[in-house]
């Protein structure tokens, strides 16, 4: 493949191939595809096509996005085998490429469940359709809160792509503006999807320079954005901004007896490559952390290095440059931890430009060290001690909490609290997720209102 | 008194001069202590060369380093060439954009602005732009020279203009606050004002600014209205690029005919679009009055036809020299129309950051 991979920018008139395009390198820095970047002209006639498009109706809809999300997974689109995709997403990427294909099928998963999954968010009074016989008499009707809907996606694990097609599925117009960082995943699925009938002024792909990036968010009617705590904190105070940042996952063994769960806590820190949300960044010990750090150490220590693409390979992979930059970083910030893990380095060079992030354990001696809250895009885990005197706090702003415990008065406070978004009880790994169970609260809680119809 | 200037300097529409001697004449002009004025002769106390003998070229152009930020205190009176005499005849003080930092201030002189009209309009009678036509200028006037020029071109081709004037500064200054709701109401209060001139009148000449135009493009109602009257968009004052201008000209406005100028205030004038500019938007400047090189910033050294490089512009008349400027422009570099001083530019976009202040473009 000598010529690079064009990754047009999809519109409402179809396919459109800018003149500015910005390289999309694989790990080891050699270009391998051209993404077009899209001015902001054709951010806001893109937008305003979808705003004049009819939304689908539900049957029909819920039939095409699963009919896509077969193809996404298994067909060829726009030219690449499902085999080709997945090679160049863990190249691009540098997730490995087994991560790369049960994505594919937990995204075919989700297309052909995304109707089903919404419904599981509606208000137990609220029905479908203004003609349901319920609102005889006054009912509660659930209705979209807008007509456009866009995403700033993220390019760490092309899992992300899973969960606007719950949007799709409501009747939302939807633009997907790519991560500059892995676009292929994206592109492929508004493809499959446009391929299937979806209608292209009802769904476009958008990508963009960070200059023009805003002005979809301010042309949509909502928005869901990934990101880093910085653009949670701009988003903070808009209503119509869904943010997904980072996930500060964790797991608390609040049992003494932890050795049974070793293996959900080295897959909750592991599996995915350690690149996704829902990958575990902090454990949490009732008693000693020593030993079960040292445990988890010698699991992940025995992790190979290996390229992306290998069927083998379990670790994510980087340019070596970036890879010496988030090194220097976890080092900078493991001031007062001790290294189980990762202290020699966490870098190992394949010899290509590229390099392999090995895992890192750090013992912490507090619960409450600032360290906790580092969420680094590899295996990298922090392990503090805990008590039941030290409660919730240490384990407040959580995606996702595996607690293995059995008290049920602990579960039930990490249930009620706010701040933590999906409890695990027992040995199930925080990365379990499932089409129907939210991910942070159902999306549909974002898009969906009940509103009254009286006839 | 005035002095007659050597005819090289104003030599007819029709009868270029060889570049060599038209610079040997200029430097003759802002130098000598009788016509120069009074900040070249000054300021030729402080060069290392002696501009009447040693610049005698193209090249030698460079000799000169960029005053244009000294600009922002001179004086304007003194740029005033003292060959013009008490005939002298001053259009106005007209200032930059203010893009980076306090604004440069140029004198503006009538028989340049003949010299400018006559040639800018001769290129659209060239490309069939409408006579005796109504234009509506949605442009800056107030300090800013645009404005002026753009009623003086309308008249020349028998027409007449409406104006709405537009703040750049006050956009800039929104922008930078973070205040981009502002500066959006701001620019839709123009397009208010543009839309009824719009509806009522037979506008067939829309001048305006791309973030303009762009943001016109969001109204189906002006698009409509613009696609039935008007026939030819002059768009200058900020930076178009490729794809925006592709889309303007296949699917928004597929009918109209786009002229791009490329102004600047410290060339006194616009480079205009080079007809049959493709997909590259190819400026060609009023040789040899206005020049042109594209070089490595690093280096000074001109880049090679085809490649990226920042604009370097000088300008050469009887009324005023502003030579060796290094503009905030990237662009790449074009082989030049035959006979042509220096080189034309194409795909001109902006340096992100200048002088350590980033720029902030706003709608000019």
């Amino acid at each position: 493949m000598d010529e690079p991979i064009q990754l047009d920018a999809l519109g409402a008139r179809g396919a459109f191939r800018a003149r500015n395009r910005l390289t999309v390198s694989d790990v080891t820095g050699r270009p391998v595809a051209e993404l077009s970047q899209v001015p902001r002209l054709f951010v806001q006639r893109g937008l305003s096509a979808l705003r004049t498009a009819t939304p689908a109706g539900s049957d029909e809809l819920s039939a095409v996005i699963a009919r896509a999300g077969h193809t996404f997974a298994t067909d060829t689109v726009g030219g690449l085998s499902a085999q080709e995709y997945q090679y160049l997403v863990s190249r691009v990427s540098g997730v490995p490429v087994t991560v790369v294909r049960s994505a594919t099928r937990r995204i075919e998963r989700a297309a052909a469940e995304a109707y089903r999954s919404v419904r599981c968010a509606r208000p137990a009074a609220a029905v479908d359709r203004w003609q349901d016989p319920v609102t005889r008499g006054g009912g509660a009707v659930w209705t979209r809160r807008g007509d456009v809907f866009a995403v700033h996606a993220a390019g760490n694990h092309p899992g992300v792509h899973s969960l606007w097609l719950e949007a799709l599925a409501m009747g939302y117009r939807v633009a997907v503006r790519p991560s500059g960082r892995e676009p292929f995943t994206p592109h492929r699925l508004v493809t499959a999807l446009r391929e299937a009938g979806i209608g292209d002024d009802r769904l476009i792909l958008l990508p963009t320079d960070h200059h023009v990036a805003d002005d979809i968010v301010r042309g949509a009617d909502l928005s869901l954005v990934y990101g880093g705590d910085a653009v949670v904190h701009k988003y903070r105070a808009d209503p119509n901004v869904l943010t997904q940042g980072p996930g500060r996952t964790k797991i608390l063994l609040a049992d003494g007896d932890w050795a049974s769960s070793l293996d959900t806590v080295v897959a909750s820190i592991s599996d995915e490559g350690g690149v996704a949300c829902v990958n575990a960044t902090a454990v949490f010990v009732a008693g000693d952390p020593a030993p079960v750090a040292a445990a988890i150490a010698e699991r992940l220590a025995a992790l190979p290095s290996l390229p992306p693409e290998d069927d083998k390979a379990v670790l994510p992979v980087r340019p070596a440059a970036e890879a010496r930059r988030t090194e220097k970083y976890l080092l900078d910030h493991a001031d007062g931890g001790v290294l189980r893990l990762g202290g020699d380095g966490i870098v190992d060079e394949l010899g290509d430009g590229s390099a392999v992030l090995r895992p890192a354990v750090v013992q912490l001696d507090r619960p409450d060290a600032p360290q906790l809250a580092t969420e680094l895009p590899f295996p990298c885990v922090w392990v503090a001690p805990w008590s039941p005197d030290d409660g919730v706090g240490p384990l407040r702003n959580t995606l996702v909490l595996t607690v293995v415990s059995q008290d049920e008065r602990l579960i039930g406070r990490l249930v009620d609290e706010p701040s933590i978004s999906n409890v695990h009880v027992g040995d199930h790994p925080t990365h379990r997720m499932a089409p129907g169970i939210p991910h942070d609260g159902y999306l549909a809680e974002f898009l969906m209102r009940s509103k009254a119809v009286i006839r | 008194m005035a002095v007659a200037a050597d005819p090289v300097l104003t030599f007819p529409p029709d009868q270029v001069p060889d570049p060599e001697e038209f610079i040997q004449a200029a430097m003759r002009w802002h130098f000598s202590p009788e016509t120069g004025s009074p900040y070249w002769i000054e300021r030729a106390k402080t060069l290392d060369f002696d501009p009447r003998r040693d610049v005698r070229t193209f090249d030698d152009l460079q000799l000169f380093p960029n005053i244009v930020n000294e600009l922002r205190q001179v004086p304007a009176r003194d740029l005033v060439p003292q060959g013009y005499g008490s005939s002298v005849e001053v259009i106005g003080i007209y200032e930059s954009g203010g893009t980076t930092g306090a604004p440069k201030r140029v004198a503006y002189l009538a028989d340049w602005m003949d010299r400018y009209v006559t040639w800018s309009t001769r290129q659209m009678e060239e490309r069939g732009h409408p006579r005796d036509a109504h234009w509506l200028a949605l442009i800056p006037s107030g300090p800013h020279l645009w404005g002026e020029v753009v009623a003086r071109q309308a008249r020349r081709r028998g027409g007449f203009t409406s104006t709405i004037d537009l703040d750049p500064r006050w956009v800039k200054k929104c922008l930078a606050e973070g205040r981009g709701d502002e500066a959006g109401r701001y620019v839709e209060h123009i397009l208010a004002q543009g839309e009824f001139l719009l509806e009522t009148q037979d506008i067939r000449v829309l001048v305006v600014t791309p973030p303009l135009l762009e943001r016109l493009a969001q109204h189906e109602h002006l698009v409509k209205l613009v696609n039935e009257k008007v026939r030819v968009i002059i768009w200058s004052g900020a930076h178009m690029d490729a794809d925006s201008r592709h889309l303007f000209r296949t699917e928004v406005f597929p009918d109209v005919q786009l002229f791009g100028n490329y102004g600047s205030t410290m060339i006194l004038c616009g480079a205009v679009e080079r007809s049959g500019s493709e997909d590259e938007c190819v400026f060609d400047p009023f040789a040899p009055h206005v020049s042109f090189s594209v070089v490595d910033p690093e280096t000074g050294r001109p880049v090679p036809y085809g490649e990226r490089g920042q604009v370097v512009m000088n300008h050469i008349s009887r009324s005023a020299l502003f030579p060796n400027n290094l503009e905030r422009d990237v662009a790449t570099r074009i082989r030049p129309l035959a006979g042509q001083l220096g080189d034309s530019v194409a795909d001109v976009s902006p340096v992100r950051t200048f002088d350590d202040e980033v720029v902030i473009e706003g709608v000019y």
